[in-house]
C-alpha cells in the first residue's frame, strides 16, 4: 500500500508582507521577485519558516504600514525576526537565505536608484549588524526570480522564468 | 495623498487614460491586423500586482517593451504580451506564416520593440495633447520575464524616487476575448501635480 502523500499548498508572500508558517504542507512563495528581495528564514528545531518580501531599501523616516511590515529593507529584518521569535523560533538558530535584487528593466533605469542592489545591501547590513550569517543568496543580475521555502525540510528553492527550481 | 485630491486626480486621469487607450488600441489593431477590444483603463493608486492577471498571472512569462517618458514631465510605460500572443504578433508584423516564430529571437525582439514604440507613443501623445506638454518617449527596451517581476520593479523605481504609485492599466483583447496585451502607464509625482493643475 502506498503511503498517503499530502500535496503542499502554496502561500503567496506579497509585496511588503511577512508570513510565518509551521505547517509542513504550506510552502511559502514570493513570486516573481524583480528588484524586490525575498528573505527566507528557518529554525530547524521548531520547524518554523518565515518569509519577507522587501520592496525598497530604506524607510527614510516613512512610518511602516502594519499591512506591509516588510516594505523597507531596514525595518523588514527586525519585523521578520520578531515574528519568528513570537512563533517560538530562536534568532541564533535561524538559517537565512536571500533571493532577488535584480535589474529587470535594463539600463534605462536610473543608476542613482539601482533599487535591486540597494535592497540587497540594506538587508545584508541588517543581518551583519546582528552578527547573523547569510547561508545562501541568489542576488543581482537581470532576471526575475521566484523564491520558495518548504517548512517540512527548511529547503529553499529559486526559479527563473520558464525554468525548473534550483535549491538555494 | 488626501482623499479629495485623489478623487479629482483620478477623474482627470481617467479622461486622459481613455483617450490614450483608444489611440494605443488603434495602433495595436493596425499592427496585429485584427480588431482589438479595449477595456476601459483602470486608474489605481498603490502597489497591487493584480494587473498581471490580464496577461495570465504573476509568473506568466511575458515579452514586451518598457520605455520612459522625459520632457516636461516624466513617467514609465510598459507594454506586456503573454509570450504566445507576442510571437503571433511578430509573425503578423513580419509577414510570416502563423506559427513561424517559436521563440523570442532577435527579429522577434526587434518587432516587439517597434510595437512598444508605436503603442506606447500613441498613449504618450494623448497625454501630451491633453496637457499641452512636450513629451519624449525613450527608445524601448525589450523585456522578457515573469510579469510580476517587471511590474513590481516599475513600482520600486517610482517609490524609490519618493512618489506614490499611480498606475493606469489598459487591457487589450481580441474579438474572441483572449487577452492580447497589457499597457501600464505610471506618471511620476510631478506629472500628477501637473495633471491636477490642468484638471482644476
Amino acid at each position: 500500500m502506498n503511503a498517503s502523500v499530502i500535496a503542499p499548498t502554496r502561500q503567496a508572500v506579497g509585496i511588503g508582507q511577512i508570513v510565518i508558517s509551521k505547517a509542513p504542507d504550506v510552502v511559502l512563495v514570493a513570486y516573481g521577485l524583480g528588484s524586490c528581495v525575498g528573505i527566507a528564514v528557518y529554525d530547524e528545531a521548531t520547524s518554523t519558516a518565515g518569509m519577507a518580501h522587501v520592496l525598497l531599501p530604506l524607510s527614510e523616516g516613512h512610518a511602516v504600514d502594519p499591512a506591509e511590515p516588510a516594505r523597507y529593507g531596514d525595518t523588514a529584518v527586525n519585523a521578520l525576526l520578531t515574528a519568528m521569535t513570537q512563533a517560538g523560533a530562536r534568532t541564533q538558530r535561524l538559517i537565512v537565505k536571500l533571493a532577488g535584487g535584480a535589474s529587470v528593466l535594463g539600463h534605462t533605469t536610473s543608476p542613482t536608484f539601482k533599487v535591486g542592489q540597494r535592497n540587497a545591501d540594506s538587508i545584508r547590513e541588517q543581518f551583519k549588524q546582528r552578527g547573523m550569517v547569510i547561508a545562501a543568496e541568489e542576488l543581482g543580475g537581470n532576471r526575475g526570480r521566484t523564491l520558495e521555502l518548504h517548512p517540512a525540510t527548511g529547503k529553499a528553492f529559486v526559479r527563473l522564468a520558464a525554468s525548473t527550481a534550483v535549491e538555494l | 495623498m488626501i482623499q479629495h485630491e485623489q478623487t479629482s486626480l483620478m477623474k482627470a486621469l481617467s479622461g486622459v487614460a481613455r483617450d490614450g487607450a483608444a489611440r494605443a488600441g488603434r495602433g495595436l489593431s493596425g499592427l496585429m491586423g485584427q480588431e482589438i477590444r479595449i477595456h476601459v483603463p483602470a486608474v489605481r493608486v498603490g502597489t497591487r500586482v493584480d494587473a498581471c492577471e490580464a496577461v495570465g498571472g504573476e509568473e506568466t512569462v511575458v515579452l514586451g517593451a518598457y520605455l520612459t517618458i522625459t520632457g516636461d514631465i516624466a513617467g514609465h510605460v510598459m507594454l506586456l504580451f503573454p509570450m504566445q500572443r507576442a510571437l503571433e504578433c511578430v509573425d503578423f508584423m513580419c509577414g510570416y506564416p502563423a506559427g513561424t516564430t517559436i521563440e523570442p529571437d532577435e527579429m522577434a525582439e526587434s518587432a516587439i520593440s517597434e510595437l512598444g514604440n508605436i503603442v506606447g507613443s500613441a498613449f504618450v501623445n494623448a497625454l501630451a495633447d491633453h496637457l499641452g506638454l512636450v513629451l519624449h518617449p525613450s527608445p524601448p527596451i525589450v523585456v522578457n520575464d515573469m510579469a510580476v517581476a517587471l511590474v513590481e520593479s516599475v513600482y520600486a523605481e517610482i517609490l524609490a524616487a519618493g512618489a506614490e504609485v499611480v498606475m493606469i492599466d489598459t487591457v487589450f483583447e481580441d474579438t474572441a476575448g483572449r487577452a492580447t496585451g497589457l499597457l501600464l502607464v505610471a506618471p511620476d509625482s510631478q506629472t500628477l501635480s501637473k495633471i491636477q493643475e490642468k484638471a482644476a
